[in-house]
């Protein structure tokens, strides 16, 4: 009927948190290789993450490095290598250079592509499916008219994010590093990472008068992310009637629970939607949602404005 | 031989870098590049610039490098054919459907695949290559060892640009949304065109939002005095006798969205530097570090300006926006 999935960095994450909401596992953290034993630059412990998904039923998809540079290019190719070599349901890349490399090693498995592929048009998505993308996440800034086209006319799968807070821009070094006053003693990438991505760390544009930031964004060290979350819970018939299938939780960032809590709402509020009931009262869904927002909840750029504003059903 | 490109943000200044030594120059289209309308030419002035160009045995290159919407591309091909059709020699494309496009329709004409690819590894570039790219353009902030790399993995042409920001950080252009997420509007012109403003990758202007004064907290608290996001680019001149060497085929100057004159100045220092290392080996270079340290001082001068502009524009349209949604659960 439908799909939902989420994504998780490690074993421990996966181990302790409650991702039985989901049909699909995104595992591996794409933009910080340093993230502690992140899937995504850990080949040793693949087998491991994926065994962990598959005994539950759940499909487990491995990312990728977003944005490695030419010294990147060997360990991520062992990781490729090993990944290869396990019955993962699909690889992510953000990279052309990564797609090519997979293609390069005779990838079999379906290909994802990830936020930071630069995907605007079906004829890019056309492109993509020669080097053998079966699914693509369309840039956020794209209106949900939009994703629709390119499912349609591209013949591709579309994964549609429902929740979470939006990647904005990611880096090739640690943000937070190069701006922590204990940071100053090494630099991103050379092993002494101190790991203060594990606190929140929040970028708030100030005003003169000292009242309240207006502009908020959320900085996990190599990614920022929008301050509010996006939140499409009251749209779930729209996306059905679109005929869009492949929805996803960003985790990325958030706190123990989150994607358990999130999942939970979408899991019902989707499948009421493609039942075909009518829509239910979305307050107690949005109250939930909105107490897991400390920006508040937004609805991205998939109604064509901005993309920090929120529009509901009515 | 080397090529040397400058911009060309008005009609002026187009015809200013041809006439100071640029072997070609480079035009956005309005709506269809990235930056805002006021640094893009009409197709009229697009026309004189070929012509003026053609007449004096130089080259046109026309800046199409957004993310357009699907629905635009029939509208992006016509375009491009018609520039091809009136002696551009090339284009620079960001979106590799639109390349791949434009390639199987003009398989004669240049394409340069724009900064806005975000490369970052020689395998990209591999990928790019194989899509019937001719030139990619590199990030600002490329070592020359990396750049020497890149040459080294494929027959391509390198395109770097004469100005570079420190290794590391956030990457912008090419992966960065910004802009758009706090100021985004879309909006038709009567050929149906979106120009999407407040979105660099799709033509509207980057309306600077990394460069107004931010607090970096963590839990709350505040830890050291309020910053900028990112870090500006600088014109550089020091390492271009390695950057030739390292096998770069063309050099892009910068400032589309500057004045005239100072794009005049900076081409005539770049044009002197390049033309010093092509006729000797060791050329002295240092007879140019007085005019580039005023130069960049210059440059600094009119980025804070426009910088200025483009954030007031930003928190403008976020406040008129934050006011409508206000207005409505009122």
């Amino acid at each position: 009927m439908f799909e939902l999935s989420t994504d998780v960095g490690n074993l421990k994450e996966l181990r302790e948190g409650d991702f039985s909401a989901y049909d699909a596992i995104y595992l591996g953290d794409f933009s910080c290789p340093e993230y502690p034993n992140n899937f995504s630059s850990h080949a040793e412990l693949l087998e491991a993450g994926l065994q962990h998904v598959h005994a539950r039923g759940q499909k487990a998809y491995l990312r990728l490095y977003a944005v490695p540079g030419n010294d990147d290019l060997a360990w991520v190719g062992d990781v490729i290598d090993t990944a290869l070599q396990l019955p993962f349901d699909a690889l992510e890349v953000h990279n052309l250079g990564v797609l090519r490399m997979l293609r390069e090693r005779g990838c079999t498995a379906p290909i994802h592509l990830g936020v930071f592929g630069n995907l605007y048009t079906h004829e890019t998505a056309k492109v993509l499916k020669d080097f053998g993308v079966t699914r693509v996440y369309p840039n956020p800034e794209l209106s949900l008219d939009e994703v629709r086209y390119i499912a349609e006319h591209a013949d591709v799968e579309v994964l549609v994010p429902v929740h979470g807070k939006i990647p904005l821009v990611i880096s090739e070094t640690c943000f937070i590093l190069e701006h922590s006053e204990d940071g100053a003693e090494g630099a991103c990438g050379d092993g002494s990472c101190s790991y203060q991505c594990t606190q929140d760390h929040w970028l708030k544009r100030g005003r003169g008068d000292g009242s309240r930031a207006d502009w908020s964004l959320k900085d996990t060290g190599r990614m920022t992310l929008s301050g509010k979350d996006l939140c499409m819970v009251e749209h779930g018939g729209r996306l059905a009637d679109m005929g869009l299938k492949h929805f996803y939780v960003h985790n990325k960032g958030e706190a123990p629970g989150y994607a358990a809590a999130v999942g939970r709402i979408y899991r019902d509020a989707l499948t009421r939607a493609f039942a075909g009931e009518a829509a239910p009262d979305f307050t107690p869904a949005l109250d939930a949602l909105a107490g897991l927002a400390r920006e508040g909840l937004c609805n991205g750029y998939y109604f064509e404005g901005a993309g920090q504003r929120y529009i509901g059903r009515s | 031989m080397v090529m040397m490109m400058a911009p060309g943000g008005t009609l002026e200044m187009a015809k200013t870098v041809l006439d100071e030594g640029a072997d070609a120059v480079y035009v956005g289209v309005v709506g269809w590049s990235r930056r805002g309308a006021q640094d893009e030419l009409n197709d009229d002035e697009i026309r004189h610039t070929i012509d003026y160009a053609l007449a004096r045995g130089k080259e046109v290159r026309v800046v199409v490098n957004t993310l357009p919407s699907s629905t635009e591309l029939p509208m992006f091909v016509e375009r491009v054919e018609r520039y091809a059709g009136w002696g551009a020699q090339g284009f620079m494309i960001s979106d590799l459907g639109a390349m791949r496009l434009v390639k199987e329709r003009l398989p004669h004409v240049n394409v340069h695949t724009s900064v806005g690819c975000g490369i970052t590894n020689y395998e990209d570039v591999r990928f790019l290559r194989e899509l019937g790219a001719d030139y990619v353009v590199l990030p600002y902030r490329l070592s020359v060892e990396e750049i020497r790399q890149i040459k080294g993995a494929g027959k391509v042409g390198i395109e770097v640009f004469l100005f570079k920001t420190p290794s590391g950080g956030k990457i912008c252009p090419g992966k960065c949304n910004m802009s758009s997420y706090f100021s985004f509007r879309r909006w038709l012109d009567t050929e149906g065109k979106d120009h999407f403003f407040g979105s660099a990758s799709r033509g509207g202007d980057c309306l600077r939002v990394c460069q107004t004064e931010w607090n970096f907290n963590v839990d709350d608290i505040d830890y050291r005095m309020p910053m900028t996001i990112k870090t500006n680019p600088a014109l550089w001149l020091e390492e271009l006798p390695d950057y030739l060497a390292a096998g770069v085929d063309c050099l892009k100057v910068p400032g589309r969205d500057r004045s005239a004159v100072l794009v005049r100045d900076i081409v005539r220092v770049y044009r002197r530097a390049v033309d010093a290392i092509l006729e000797t080996d060791r050329p002295d270079l240092s007879v140019f570090a007085t005019e580039l340290e005023i130069l960049r001082g210059r440059w600094m001068t009119e980025r804070n300006k426009r910088d200025n502009r483009l954030l007031r524009q930003a928190i403008d349209e976020s406040a008129r926006v934050s006011a409508a949604a206000a207005a409505v659960t009122q």
